[in-house]
């Protein structure tokens, strides 16, 4: 069970949600759609990922934890580069986004470990 | 090498407010902040804050960072994003890295506002996804529009895990749970109630003891806390969650002051380390300020006046402004943030900041070295102590007051007044800062004093239950009750920051203060104007004999 993630469409403080161009990105070769400019972490929960890498020595798997780039848990392979954070990496068209594990490798572009 | 004359790390409250300080005394201004757009951590403040007008109070934080942006536009500050500062040398000299390069900023002054970091907390399973700390989780939602889940386990009571909890049901989140190790709630009454009334549980005495799951949360299991402050595994309970937000505190994000050698003292109530600074928001290093959290974990309102009153130190150490012109000005914010850290709520703030400040006097040039991994002796410090008599009396262990608190409000009405027609009902029984609902009042029926924190007084006799200030209360703690009706029923009104909004005729179930069902009702009006800054009022008909229990509706159900 992954939990329901949706996108919160009306808001009764902030209102609509802003329009932003719809874009799809790639996470571990599978299509996801999102939306341009917001962090990979958003567009990965409202597509229902959460598991974003394994650590080296166990395997566990780490997601979100602070969502503004300081703690690094939530860190993936994005177009081959390990070790990006995805809660502060706005979302490009095409970008491809691999579940990582330990250190990651460079220019790996999917989870191919 | 780039040079400034002011470099401020950190573009939240604390920074923008320092930087247009500055730059109205003619100080030449480089702002510098890691992340895309400035703000900090206000854009995600999507409530009301406390305080009086001239704190800003009624507004939402969102708000208050979308003028303060506009403020800072006006003034010609330099504005660096995606700039991180990683170091600071002698000189004061910033590094930076802006993602192409590694570069360096000379200053006369440099000052912090690097803000604070959420604490952790250990459990077995704290490092799954879906465990979250509650202001990830409030980014999430209000900066990002995405729900981290739908049955949500908030950790922690303190005001930022009942606001943030509020903020998850009104995104959407189907059911919250809150937990709180402390024998009583630390954030605010107010806040606690309008989360009960929403029906969510605040379980005092009561902690985490495991998440489970294999690739995320799929369950809580939480427990009862024994006499020695021990989870007493009788009591264990699995409670069906996908995601555990942790709202246990915060840090200070003080890095670079230890860096430049700042002393810093053990503050418990400040959050932990923290670097020593005086009145006018001076390190023990010349040149190097601190404002906001990194100064002291505090709030919002209290992180600008301290920016504030560091533009003008600033301003004045660099010949800007004549020190008499300076002290001035000082002692009128210095004024203001007494009055916001005034109460029982202030106290343990007021008593840390006190020995912060005695220190930075007495250490002046004789701690203004490096550190060198060894913070300089901090005296003895006192843990949090117990709750004060004010703050134990009035904030029940699961947020709902009783009959007999509600008695002995001053804000709330004689039962004989009830009975002759409209009167506003107002629940609030701590000392907060806090006087928007006296503004409100165009009767002068409400008096919020001699303090700031004095609880309101109502002029049962003045008041004609208009219902102003019923949007008006930040804490959503206004209500207007009528019980006079001939034919037994009477009305309700409150405050609904919910989506669906209720339909004037619709039959609606009435809920209590627990957000329980207390029986039929028909919603007479839903009034929503731009002066309410969208806090709708609705009115519900209920039956007379239940009109000083109902406080809400049951969310998106009918009859």
């Amino acid at each position: 069970m992954g939990g329901v993630k949706v996108r919160i469409q009306g808001h009764p403080i902030l209102g609509a949600a802003p329009a932003g161009r719809r874009v799809t990105i790639t996470v571990d070769g599978r299509p996801v759609a999102a939306v341009e400019g917001e962090p990979v972490a958003a567009a990965l929960m409202a597509a229902g990922v959460r598991a974003f890498r394994r650590t080296t020595k166990t395997g566990e798997w780490r997601g979100v934890f602070c969502a503004i780039g300081r703690c690094t848990d939530c860190v993936m392979t994005i177009d081959g580069v390990p070790n990006v954070r995805t809660c502060v990496t706005p979302v490009r068209d095409g970008m491809a986004v691999a579940t990582q594990t330990g250190l990651g490798k460079w220019g790996v572009d999917d989870a191919g470990d | 090498m780039l040079a400034t004359e002011l470099a401020i790390v950190g573009a939240g409250p604390a920074g923008l407010a320092a930087a247009i300080e500055a730059a109205r005394h003619g100080v030449e201004v480089t702002l510098i902040d890691e992340n895309a757009r400035p703000g900090g951590q206000l854009f995600k403040q999507i409530h009301k804050f406390f305080g009086s007008r001239q704190h800003g109070a009624g507004t939402r934080g969102v708000d208050l960072g979308a003028r303060l942006l506009g403020d800072v536009r006006k003034t010609g500050v330099n504005v660096m994003l995606n700039t991180v500062a990683w170091g600071i040398f002698d000189g004061p000299t910033l590094a930076l890295y802006d993602g192409a390069g590694s570069r360096q900023v000379a200053a006369r002054a440099v000052l912090l506002c690097t803000g604070a970091t959420e604490n952790a907390l250990a459990f077995p399973g704290w490092t799954l996804p879906g465990v979250l700390g509650a202001g990830a989780a409030q980014t999430m939602v209000n900066l990002h529009r995405v729900l981290p889940g739908q049955r949500v386990l908030t950790v922690g009571a303190g005001n930022v895990g009942l606001i943030v909890s509020f903020q998850l049901l009104q995104a959407g989140a189907g059911a919250v749970t809150v937990v709180e190790a402390l024998p009583r709630i630390g954030g605010y009454a107010v806040h606690a109630a309008k989360l009960a009334r929403a029906g969510v549980p605040i379980l005092t005495s009561t902690t985490i003891v495991e998440a489970c799951g294999e690739d995320g949360v799929v369950a809580a299991v939480v427990a009862g806390l024994d006499a020695a402050g021990r989870p007493d595994p009788r009591t264990a309970r699995r409670l069906d969650v996908d995601t555990i937000c942790l709202a246990v505190g915060l840090s200070p994000l003080a890095e670079l002051a230890f860096m430049a050698g700042c002393q810093f003292a053990f503050v418990p109530e400040l959050g932990g380390h923290v670097p020593v600074h005086d009145e006018g928001m001076a390190t023990t290093v010349p040149g190097i300020y601190v404002a906001g959290d990194v100064a002291g974990i505090e709030e919002a309102s209290t992180a600008m006046d301290e920016g504030r009153l560091a533009g003008l130190s600033i301003a004045a150490a660099l010949g800007r402004l004549a020190p008499d012109a300076a002290e001035s000005e000082k002692k009128a914010i210095r004024a203001r943030l007494d009055e916001l850290r005034a109460g029982p709520f202030g106290e343990r703030v007021r008593a840390g900041k006190s020995r912060l400040v005695g220190q930075a006097g007495a250490g002046a040039g004789v701690g203004a070295g490096r550190a060198c991994g060894t913070p300089a002796a901090a005296p003895a410090a006192a843990p949090p102590g117990p709750p004060t008599p004010a703050e134990r009396a009035s904030c029940p262990a699961d947020g709902v007051l009783g009959a007999d608190t509600l008695r002995r409000l001053p804000g709330v009405p004689s039962p004989e007044r009830l009975r002759a027609g409209p009167v506003a009902v107002i629940e609030c029984p701590q000392e907060i800062p806090c006087d928007p609902c006296q503004a409100a009042c165009k009767k002068g029926a409400i008096a919020v004093g001699p303090r700031l924190t004095s609880l309101p007084r109502l002029d049962d006799s003045r008041c004609t239950g208009c219902g102003l200030c019923v949007p008006a209360c930040p804490g959503q703690a206004v209500f207007v009750v009528d019980q006079s009706g001939d034919d037994g029923s009477g009305t309700v009104m409150f405050p609904w920051e919910f989506l669906p909004r209720p339909e004037p005729g619709a039959a609606v179930r009435a809920a209590d203060r627990r957000g329980r069902p207390l029986g039929p009702a028909t919603v007479v009006a839903v009034k929503d104007v731009r002066g309410f800054d969208r806090t709708p009022v609705v009115t519900l008909r209920v039956g007379r004999d239940i009109a000083m229990e109902v406080r809400g509706l049951v969310r998106g159900v009918g009859a």
